[in-house]
């Protein structure tokens, strides 16, 4: 008993608490401050290194304590009492998945946060979830591997490992371990391709967190790379109307059978970009021989999408113009904007294969480009027109200098006035 | 019924023209004095008539000469500013949503208005390089020693006035170049210890640059600096004609031999002020002021243009020199503020004050290089990140173009 007493006393000193101040302290529940643990708490005693991680999780923030996952006694402060009974201690990599299912995969617990149950299932159809629950490979992640096991934080908060821009490194974590992704035969590029990609240049240098990361794609907890067959869908998550426009072209149709790999047929995946308007027809040269009507219809297709890009890049310089010269540019850029949307088009009409269309569609850039041009041009001229005021200006301007001088001259001679 | 109205009211103006030229009340002349209309002593024990005579027969100091016309192009820019920020008062807007908006209102439908606002903002530049120009003249002659000390003082709230005025200004475009020049200028005035914070506050009136700055701004440009401004030009006029034009240290001419104030200087003032306003047109005519996209809080612009060349001064100084620079610089200007305080004894020539001589040098002629390397640099708000500012080398991403600044930001165009 006397040694049980000093044990705690000696526990308490450890933790930096003494008997006397020891006091329960509420749970706080505060988003983003740290939650504030009983000072009472055994578990504490031994592992303050955990607690310091832990207090700052969503978990301790709802009250979820050490015993609820790990079980033993917190109010012990002993190690043989504190770890009797249901002491799991640190689970295993599949007695992980088990443990956070246990409250995650309950509907009913978890409908009162508005979190999903689904993930464990969602898990075991994954490739990690397959390696893992049914051969038992080490390697593969379970959930603290990506969610940390005692600072799991919303997925909102920009410290989390979840966090849309610290995603890809998370992913990254094992994905560029050559040694690892060695044994799998798998790249370890795909991050570094990312980053320099559209999306990743949207997500990372813009911050549009609608740009996709790597869960856009691949999915989270049911994580597998997309097949051939269902790359187009995946995509067109997104870019819907482009994906709608390209299911009704031939390369749709390919698609859907197999024969074609979607939109990597033209696009990378990882370091996915758009296909330049002056390389297009490289890119159709890549399945289509030269001379083929394909072929042809590739080089029509850069004719008039370079056509377009030009035209609207033109426009934009015709609205800088005029807005450097402080002209209302109200209509000309609602009228820039109707370009726009037809620029845009373009690339629909490009995706089916609709010449038609997009010959209308450029012809309809061209014509909006040419109208704001005019306006600029007539800024210019209305410009140059005003340095003609300079004539009169100038003409006045030394006729008076002149006058004044004649008559100093005068005065000079004693034949001005007195 | 007319004939006998229009000879009452001749008779009428006969006798009121006769009471003037008999009057002694020399306030009309005052006036005229002040106006820089009349020049010299006026004698107010004279009947009005003969005292005007006898003031446009003074004959000024012989070595007035052309170098003595700055303070009077000075005043002229001033009159030009004052006719046409009224004109253009009458067309501007002063608030968020409209002041973009109306500036392009005076540019694009308001005849001649394109010409008003140049006019405006040239004159604006001019000014400072002028009254700059001025003050190096009084202070190389040292015409700031006593008794003209408290009225070089006085000059240089002037200079002060001059620079209140081109800072509040520069807002009132509300593009994003004078919405971010002015947010980062704030930002380093909030730095200043003990007064910077407060004095930012008051003048920013919300945490960032918003239109109840832009209020304050056109509040103090066109009401409160004005008055200022009014009653210091009343005190250094004033001044002026009290102590006259400084003499030489060795005069050279026998006294009374100097020019005459009608008609010679006076035909001489005309040619300073009309080559004065030419110049000032052609300047407007030929390089308008830029306008860039309408101030967007939430928009950092890639490049920011300088239009005012205290913001060149400054940008140079912070670029070449840094903050300490900077600090240096506007400390060696306030040293020349306060110099009549110490630089009391007589001697006026250069050579034997050459402590002085050098610090007027240093800072006018720094003043001036650092103008021209200003206008050479293109700067990037302070508060870009440097990995922002150059576009991703995407290989597509410059095939495609990108909308313009959006119009829908603050103060878009309707």
């Amino acid at each position: 008993m006397r040694s049980g007493i000093v044990g705690a006393v000696v526990a308490l000193a450890l933790a930096g608490v003494s008997p006397s101040s020891a006091r329960a302290v509420p749970v706080a529940t505060r988003q983003g401050e740290p939650a504030q643990l009983d000072t009472t708490y055994g578990c504490i005693a031994c592992h303050a290194d955990k607690r310091t991680a832990f207090v700052q999780g969503v978990h301790a923030e709802r009250g979820i304590l050490c015993h609820d996952c790990h079980g033993g006694d917190p109010a012990a402060f002993t190690l043989p009492a504190a770890h009797r009974g249901r002491f799991t201690g640190a689970p295993g990599k599949v007695a992980t998945v088990a443990l956070c299912g246990s409250c995650h995969s309950d509907p009913n617990r978890m409908r009162q946060y508005g979190l999903p149950s689904g993930q464990v299932a969602e898990f075991r159809t994954s490739r990690h979830g397959r390696l893992l629950l049914q051969n038992g490979n080490q390697d593969a992640p379970t959930c603290t591997d990506c969610h940390d096991a005692h600072k799991i934080l919303r997925p909102d908060d920009a410290r989390s490992t979840v966090y849309p821009t610290n995603i890809p490194t998370t992913c990254a974590r094992c994905h560029e371990d050559k040694r690892l992704m060695g044994k799998y035969h798998l790249a370890t590029n795909q991050v570094e391709q990312f980053r320099r990609s559209a999306h990743g240049v949207a997500l990372f240098r813009d911050q549009n967190f609608a740009a996709p990361t790597c869960m856009g794609c691949h999915g989270s907890h049911s994580a597998l790379p997309p097949t051939v067959t269902e790359i187009a869908n995946v995509c067109s998550r997104c870019h819907m109307l482009v994906g709608q426009a390209f299911d009704k072209g031939p390369h749709g149709r390919a698609a859907h059978a197999g024969k074609l790999a979607g939109c990597l047929g033209c696009h990378a995946n990882h370091d996915t970009e758009r296909v330049p308007a002056d390389r297009i027809a490289s890119a159709c040269a890549r399945c289509h021989a030269p001379g083929t009507r394909a072929s042809t219809l590739g080089g029509q297709i850069q004719q008039h999408a370079v056509q377009a890009t030009q035209d609207l890049q033109a426009a934009e310089r015709a609205i800088g113009q005029l807005t450097l010269a402080g002209r209302q540019t109200g209509d000309a850029r609602f009228r820039y904007q109707t370009a726009l949307t037809a620029y845009q088009q373009i690339a629909e009409a490009q995706h089916s294969l609709d010449f038609e269309q997009m010959e209308d569609l450029t012809r309809r850039v061209r014509s909006i480009s040419r109208d704001l041009r005019g306006m600029a041009e007539v800024a210019g001229e209305q410009q140059w027109e005003h340095k003609l005021l300079l004539v009169p200006v100038w003409f006045l301007a030394l006729a008076c200098l002149a006058l004044a001088v004649f008559t100093l001259r005068g005065l000079a001679r004693g034949a001005g006035p007195p | 019924m007319a004939g006998r109205l229009r000879s009452a009211i001749v008779q009428w103006l006969a006798q009121f023209w006769a009471d003037l030229k008999a009057s002694t009340d020399a306030g009309l002349l005052s006036v005229l004095r002040f106006l820089g209309l009349l020049y010299g002593p006026i004698d107010a024990k004279l009947p009005i008539d003969q005292a005007f005579r006898k003031a446009m027969s003074y004959r000024l100091a012989p070595h007035v000469g052309w170098r003595h016309a700055m303070g009077g192009i000075a005043y002229l820019l001033f009159i030009l500013l004052v006719v046409t920020g009224v004109l253009l008062s009458v067309h501007y807007r002063p608030s968020a949503e409209e002041a973009y908006p109306s500036m392009q209102h005076i540019v694009s439908n308001v005849r001649f208005g394109w010409l008003v606002r140049d006019v405006h903002a040239w004159a604006a530049n001019l000014l400072v390089l002028i009254v700059l120009a001025h003050m190096a003249r009084v202070f190389f002659d040292a015409v700031y020693k006593p008794p003209r000390e408290t009225n070089w003082l006085v000059g240089v709230l002037l200079l002060f006035m001059v620079l209140a005025f081109g800072a509040t200004g520069y807002l009132l475009p509300w593009d994003q170049w004078a919405y971010w020049t002015a947010a980062e200028a704030l930002n380093v005035v909030a730095g200043v210890p003990l007064l910077g914070g407060v004095a930012v506050g008051m003048l920013r009136g919300d945490p960032i640059v918003s239109g109840a700055t832009l209020s304050r701004f056109f509040g103090l440009h066109v009401i409160v600096l004005p008055w200022i401004a009014f009653v210091l030009l009343v005190f250094h006029f004033t001044m002026v004609r009290r102590h006259g034009v400084a003499p030489l240290e060795r005069p050279t001419g026998a006294p009374g031999v100097g020019r005459r104030f009608f008609p010679d200087h006076l035909l001489r003032s005309f040619m300073v002020a009309v080559l004065t306003c030419a110049l000032v047109i052609t300047a407007a005519v030929l390089w308008p002021r830029p306008v860039g996209d309408p101030a967007n809080p939430a928009r950092l612009p890639e490049t920011i243009r300088s239009t005012w060349i205290v913001v060149d001064v400054s940008r140079a100084l912070m670029h070449y020199l840094g903050v300490w620079g900077f600090a240096a610089f506007t400390l060696l200007a306030l040293s020349l503020a306060f110099v009549p305080l110490f630089d009391r004894r007589p001697e006026r020539s250069l050579r034997r004050r050459p402590v002085v001589a050098t610090l007027g040098l240093l800072f006018f002629t720094g003043f001036l290089v650092a103008w021209m390397a200003g206008r050479r640099l293109r700067s990037v708000p302070a508060s870009v990140p440097s990995e922002q500012r150059a576009s991703p080398d995407s290989g597509v991403g410059a095939s495609q173009p990108a909308p313009p600044a959006d119009s829908a930001g603050a103060g878009a165009t309707r």
